[in-house]
């Protein structure tokens, strides 16, 4: 019985030994892959600040408005460009349902011409 | 049990007597015993931690590796937007340990061929040195490092070096400053906020929005272009909570190149220089005279004759050569009005309320390029008689600016400030005018835009209001004919002013368009209705009919034009 006892511990610890053994060398491997991502993280961070400073070079005003005025022909926003949310007219009563809603943007008419606010109107006229 | 046992004999002595040496023995064995227990209770307890529960000093590399920001030397500056503005970039810096290097001669001409602007003789004379440390080139680009690494001189060594960077270049170079070669804040906030800098890593968030700031420079460089000014500031500024929303000063440098700053492009005209403001100060005058309750918009003055006082003749540069109600004086910035006005209210009155709106104390902001304002030395009745028209008092645009926004924001005195203020914070100011004085200001505001000096500040839909602003420039002790300071103060939108826009163009000349006027009504006063028209957008402001019956209503001003005699209702 003693003897058999002893064979059980001595087969626990040794499993215990190489259970230990095999743990620590996968748990170094591990933090070594860990540091490895820890570094290439801060490559990528400062790779990332670098491209910020880039970034912001390339957009600066003076050449977003060179380039907005030669390339897209646009121009800086008139007071009489813009209004307000509720001038904007809803959708004539007829197209306003389920179909219209899920179809595409060549349902949409525009509104009628009593429907059109004044302000909006203006702007129309303009074009 | 113990006693027992074979290795602890028992002991065959004669005395003392046995009962009560064994007495002895066991509570010694009970002490040792509990001693030991005790330790590995210890042990035990330890191991249980150690194994079970995470403690502060284990290395964490699963938490570190979330905490790995990338550190730079110096924190980054943005705009209100979280735009850049600075940042610190990694940079390799070139040096030389000449006591392991085997031939100068070799090394200096190799170099020479990858730097071509390095100083070949200076740098041989370097390299001969008995020293084993010698910087050669700092702050080298990424394509330099490779090729001076592909020469393979021996002795030559890189070192990693930060270099503060401004994306922007000159846009904001007045207020963020520059840093030396050794990245030490020199001017702006850079130098303001050196310590915060240096030691945070949270950047630091202005109150500048850089779209504005554009908007702005490009504005006023066009002024000074077409009327050959020698230099020109702007400010908008947020009246309701103090932030300044662009500050530029022209000419400017470019922050990227300290060592290639010329020392006029330095100067920081919209808070380092002090000017003479000219009719602006009429506003406060005004504000003043209104404020104490001693006359009211159906009040005025006689303003047909000029005033001779000691050896100096007031005159109104607009002559109506008759009685002016208050309105009329603040529209066709009458000096004699002014003067009179001012001397209703008395020395002491003036002096107060100009402390009052921070005219005679330096800008509180951040940068160290403030101006102090030049104060008369003794306050006397001219002085009071040339200070309510903005004559023998010069203080720097900023202060102005601070000044005459509390005038139209209720009456509230906001400190300027170059830092955001964090959202939904609440900017408590002091009041310094009743509410009620400063909505006939604004009135006033908008008069001098649709029917004064201020017309071309116009800008449809956001409904500008403004003050025009002329004066010599002192040299010496004498004014400069043809050397002004045009200058134009306005604001937006007035019905619920919520910016102030100031632009000044120093030493402008006038063209022929301007019909060789150079006064603030025709020089800065465009300048300020080009850039609120880009910035209204910009900044959310809703652009609102201007001739829509309930705004009219609100800008209105019963305009008597005879002392006591009839008066109109302007309706504009």
């Amino acid at each position: 019985m003693i003897k058999r006892a002893t064979l059980i511990w001595m087969f626990l610890a040794t499993a215990a030994g190489i259970g230990l053994f095999v743990l620590k060398y996968k748990v170094k491997s591990m933090e070594g892959q860990l540091a490895a991502i820890h570094g290439k993280t801060l490559e990528n961070l400062e790779a990332v600040h670098v491209l910020k400073a880039e970034w912001s070079y390339l957009n600066q005003p003076a050449r977003l408005e060179d380039l907005g005025r030669r390339l897209l022909n646009l121009e800086p926003v008139k007071a009489t460009q813009t209004i307000d949310i509720e001038d904007i007219p809803f959708r004539p009563v007829g197209a306003s349902n389920g179909a219209a809603r899920n179809s595409s943007l060549t349902n949409v008419r525009p509104p009628a011409a009593d429907q059109v606010p004044p302000l909006f109107a203006k702007i129309r006229r303009k074009q | 049990m113990i006693g027992r046992h074979p290795f602890f004999p028992k002991k065959r002595r004669r005395e003392p007597p046995v009962p009560a040496r064994v007495e002895t023995g066991r509570s010694r064995l009970l002490i040792t015993g509990a001693l030991f227990s005790a330790a590995f209770l210890v042990v035990t307890g330890r191991l249980i931690g150690v194994t079970m529960f995470v403690e502060k000093s284990q290395p964490q590399y699963s938490r570190t590796v979330g905490k790995a920001a990338f550190k730079t030397g110096r924190a980054n500056i943005v705009d209100r937007n979280g735009n850049l503005l600075a940042t610190s970039l990694k940079t390799a810096s070139l040096f030389a340990n000449p006591r392991v290097m085997l031939d100068a001669r070799e090394a200096v001409n190799k170099l020479a061929a990858v730097l071509p602007d390095l100083n070949s003789r200076l740098t041989y004379e370097k390299l001969t040195q008995d020293r084993s440390f010698i910087w050669l080139r700092r702050h080298l680009t990424p394509r330099q490092k490779y090729e001076v690494n592909k020469l393979g001189i021996p002795g030559l060594d890189f070192r990693d070096e930060e270099r503060r960077v401004y994306p922007s270049a000159a846009l904001a170079s007045h207020i963020l400053g520059h840093t030396d070669i050794d990245n030490r804040g020199l001017a702006g906030v850079e130098r303001h906020f050196n310590q915060k800098l240096r030691e945070s890593r949270t950047p630091l968030k202005l109150s500048i929005d850089i779209r504005v700031q554009h908007a702005m420079r490009k504005e006023l460089a066009a002024a000074v272009r077409e009327f050959r000014g020698i230099g020109a500031a702007g400010i908008v500024m947020d009246i309701r909570n103090g932030e300044v929303i662009s500050i530029v000063s022209l000419p400017d440098f470019d922050p990227n190149r300290p060592s290639n700053i010329q020392p006029d492009t330095r100067f920081n005209r919209a808070t380092l220089g002090v000017y003479e403001m000219g009719s602006t100060f009429k506003i406060f005058t005004t504000a003043m005279a209104l404020d104490t309750g001693r006359i009211s918009m159906r009040d005025g003055y006689d303003a047909t004759h000029p005033i001779r006082i000691a050896r100096f003749v007031i005159r109104d540069y607009h002559a109506k050569r008759r009685w002016l109600s208050v309105p009329e004086i603040f529209m066709y910035s009458s000096n004699i009005g002014s003067a009179k006005m001012a001397l209703d209210v008395g020395i002491a009155g003036q002096r107060a309320f100009l402390q009052k709106v921070g005219i005679l104390h330096p800008s509180p902001v951040e940068i160290s390029e403030v101006g102090a304002p030049l104060i008369p030395p003794r306050w006397r009745k001219i002085n009071a008689i040339t200070i309510s028209y903005g004559h023998g008092l010069s203080i720097s645009p900023m202060q102005l600016v601070a000044g005459v926004g509390s005038m139209i924001n209720g009456g509230i005195y906001h400190a300027p400030t170059f830092l955001k203020k964090p959202s939904g914070s609440k900017s408590i100011g002091r009041r310094v005018i009743s509410a009620k004085t400063s909505d006939q200001i604004k009135r006033l505001f908008r008069l001098v835009v649709t029917k004064g000096t201020g017309s071309k500040a116009a800008a449809d839909g956001y409904l500008v209001g403004g003050k025009t602003g002329t004066s010599e420039k002192v040299v010496g002790r004498h004014y400069k004919k043809k050397a002004l300071i045009s200058s134009f103060i306005g604001a937006f939108p007035m019905n619920a002013p919520r910016y102030v826009v100031f632009a000044m163009i120093d030493e402008p000349s006038g063209t022929k368009k301007t019909f060789s006027y150079a006064t603030g009504g025709w020089v800065a006063a465009p300048v300020v209705g080009k850039v609120i028209a880009r910035i209204g957008p910009l900044l959310g402001v809703r652009a609102i009919d201007e001739k829509a019956p309930e705004i009219v209503r609100e800008m209105a001003i019963d305009i008597v034009t005879k002392k006591e005699g009839k008066r109109r209702l302007a309706s504009f």
